[in-house]
């Protein structure tokens, strides 16, 4: 039993780490709220119409989306003092399914001590450390795995569906981000995609006793536009093996999310 | 440094990895109560089944809370799912039960080579076909997606036969009346199946066993079948033992399995698993690009209605395959090769086709004859022989 005495050092140590950077208490607040997150999907503004083919993208491809699965993790809520609140009691990755109607509801199950937050930010996809092949068995989220020979792990993101090409043909799209590989003569380097989203506008007030609904918009078009036009006649329809692809990707996913308070409070 | 790293409490699903090689079920379980049953003495006591499996298998299970797995109920189901009386006839050319298709030596699928049912496509005692060709019945008791090929047989069917609330389409449960009934099965009636298997003196210890008393009804027989086919569990294929380093893979073995696993490869692992994934599918439904023209009235699209599941079948698992042929629902490829040669270069244009499908202006992966045979290699090392040769899971000898 020594690997769990191992790990349980290392746990604490980790756990110790965190606490540093001035967290704030999360175990037993006496003033408190809950906040339920609601996932959207949009495209130029307007909610996702999956399996048809009408989208056109900032490279000009026409597109259609016929589903986009993914993970949020921690999740951090922060405050104009420079402390936060991790969002981690029971559950610290989400994960969003647009066939799956309940995974687009979070209801978060920790107590949040109540007040003024500045904003609210996460990581998309799961960072270096959590994303272990394995620590999910139970579908759907153990379908997200991301093969072993390709670095392990999860997809941070399945965004399937179709585009026409230059010769009208319609070609699948598989816009899957995950652990990427630069291949050198030796050894293979594994790049890690995941990202900080920081959601702009994010600034609210929770109350004693009260839940808040926030809702999370995916605006997808944003995954091919800024900084970089992503061309599916360029990268076409696999990039799992192709870092340069996932590196744009990614590059362009800080601007993908924005919140909305006004989404669903009666 | 790969360290494993479980920072705080997390949803049940997130299991620890540290260390867990097998973890016993019965620890994750809740407690099952057994069903209010009224005529159920005091001293009725059956033994709750437990499922030890490698810490990489799923842990939620399908079982309804109204059907707990006993061993006495595994037990009865197994001799059901044997008997040919299940038809409710007892005339030689008359029995039929679960067991005349799913065949054990065939991953419980009915085999190429069934002596009877040629080609492997069974009909019903009436000679009628059925309308697709057998799945084989493994790890079913981890599938809430839905069962048969087109899902229909899923927690969320509100259909009711005859408006009778046993005769649902919600769970294993249900394929017992529809065996029975089912003009391309048994081709009987439920009530004439209950009248002679209650008939038969052996029987009325095995219910009451399983049940709390002797009394032979439509309930317990389903239920007992279903717990049959709930035990029905494999993870001892040569691909597990590598899994759990206690065998080595052949060279050929590997580089079929990374074919198997990467999208500049032969891409099959988004449908049909991998490693994390030992189910060796998802259990959902793709259009997998075999054909442009779709007339099914049994596919997908049949029971949900949405266009884009015509021609959409469920993903089927790929333990076992080199035993389950003929492939596909509607039994097209014989053998293994010729599917491998359809992902290769067989894909077919169709807006129906699943995105996944992304090899389709190739026409498929366009592997090499050596790519071919490794992949082929690496399927093979999903047969589980303990699987197919378990006499738990085999016909009674006093049968
Ligand atoms: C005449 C042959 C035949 C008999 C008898 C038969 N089956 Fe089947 N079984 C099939 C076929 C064919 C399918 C696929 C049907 C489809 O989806 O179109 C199937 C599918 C199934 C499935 C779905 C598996 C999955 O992965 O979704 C289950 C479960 C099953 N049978 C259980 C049983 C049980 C239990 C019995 C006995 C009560 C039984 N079968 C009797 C031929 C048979
Ligand atoms: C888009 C999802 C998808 C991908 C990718 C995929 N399959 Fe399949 N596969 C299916 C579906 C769906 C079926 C059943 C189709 C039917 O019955 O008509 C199937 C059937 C099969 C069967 C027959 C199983 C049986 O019991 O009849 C085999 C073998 C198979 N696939 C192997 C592979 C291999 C090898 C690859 C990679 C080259 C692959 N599949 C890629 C979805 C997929």
């Amino acid at each position: 039993m020594k690997n769990i005495f191992t790990t349980a050092v290392l746990l604490s140590i980790l756990i110790c780490a965190c606490k540093k950077e001035k967290p704030i208490d999360n175990n037993q607040p006496d003033t408190y709220g809950k906040i339920e997150f609601k996932f959207f999907h949009k495209v130029d503004g307007l909610p996702l119409v999956t399996d048809t083919l009408k989208y056109i993208n900032e490279a000009g491809n026409l597109y259609e989306v016929n589903e986009i699965q993914y993970f949020i993790s921690d999740v951090v809520l922060h405050r104009a003092d420079g402390s936060f609140y991790n969002i981690n009691q029971w559950q610290d990755i989400h994960y969003v399914d647009t066939d799956i109607p309940a995974t687009q509801t979070w209801n978060v199950f920790d107590k949040i001590p109540d007040g003024n937050y500045s904003g609210i930010s996460f990581t998309f996809g799961i960072n270096a450390q959590k994303n272990q092949s394995f620590m999910f068995v139970n579908p759907p989220e153990s379908f997200m795995f991301w093969p072993d020979v390709l670095g392990g792990g999860y997809h941070y993101m399945k965004l399937n569906g179709k585009w026409q090409d230059p010769q009208q043909q319609i070609r699948f799209f598989n816009f899957h981000l995950g652990i990427g590989q630069i291949y050198g003569a030796q050894d293979t380097i594994y790049v890690h995609n995941h990202f900080q989203v920081n959601l702009p506008n994010s600034a609210f007030t929770l109350a004693d006793k009260e839940t808040k609904t926030i809702g999370i918009i995916m605006n997808i078009e944003n995954w091919f536009k800024s900084p970089n036009i992503y061309d599916h006649n360029f990268w076409g329809g696999d990039i799992m093996e192709n870092q340069d692809a996932m590196q744009a990707a990614s590059e362009n996913g800080h601007d993908v999310f924005s919140v909305d308070f006004g989404c669903c409070n009666k | 440094m790969k360290l494993i790293f479980q920072p705080m409490k997390r949803k049940i699903n997130l299991i620890p990895i540290i260390l867990l090689f097998f973890v016993t079920f019965s620890t994750c379980k809740k407690e099952n109560p057994l069903p209010p049953d009224n005529d159920k003495p005091d001293s009725f006591n059956p033994t709750p089944y437990t499922l030890d499996l490698p810490f990489y298998f799923p842990t939620v299970l399908n079982i309804p809370p109204d059907n707990p797995m006993t061993i006495e109920g595994i037990e009865l189901g197994r001799y059901l799912f044997y008997d040919g009386r299940l038809s409710g006839r007892t005339h030689p050319d008359s029995l039929m039960t679960c067991a005349t298709c799913h065949l054990q030596e065939y991953g419980f699928s009915t085999g190429i080579n069934h002596p009877k049912f040629t080609g492997g496509r069974p009909f019903g005692l009436t000679g009628i076909q059925t309308p697709h060709y057998t799945m084989p019945l493994v790890n079913l008791v981890f599938n809430s997606n839905g069962y048969l090929w087109n899902g229909m047989i899923h927690e969320s069917n509100d259909f009711l036969y005859e408006n009778n609330p046993l005769y649902h389409r919600r769970n294993i449960e249900s394929l017992v009346w529809m065996g029975i009934v089912a003009p391309h099965e048994m081709y009987g009636n439920v009530d004439q199946t209950v009248q002679l298997i209650a008939s038969i003196p052996m029987y009325a210890e095995k219910f009451e066993a399983a049940f709390g008393t002797p009394e032979v009804t439509y309930e317990r027989i389903s239920k007992a079948i279903a717990q049959f086919v709930r035990s029905l569990v494999s993870f001892d294929s040569k691909f597990d033992k590598y899994l759990r380093g206690e065998v080595q893979l052949t060279t050929q073995e590997l580089q079929g399995f990374v074919l198997f696993t990467t999208e500049s490869g032969a891409d099959c692992f988004h449908c049909h698993g991998a490693s994390q994934n030992p189910l060796w599918t998802t259990n959902l439904f793709y259009n997998n690009a075999k054909d442009s023209i779709f007339n099914d009235p049994r596919d997908r699209f049949a029971f949900t209605g949405d266009v884009m599941d015509k021609g959409a079948y469920k993903s089927p698992t790929l333990r076992n395959i080199e035993l389950t042929g003929p492939y596909m629902h509607d039994g097209r490829f014989s053998t293994l090769e010729e599917v491998i040669d359809f992902y290769s270069e067989g894909l077919v244009f169709s807006p129906y086709a699943n995105p996944l499908m992304h090899k389709l202006p190739d026409n498929g992966a366009q592997l090499t004859p050596n790519q071919k045979q490794a992949l082929l290699s690496f399927l093979k090392t999903l047969t589980d022989e303990s699987f197919t040769t378990n006499p738990a899971f085999s016909k009674p000898a006093d049968l």
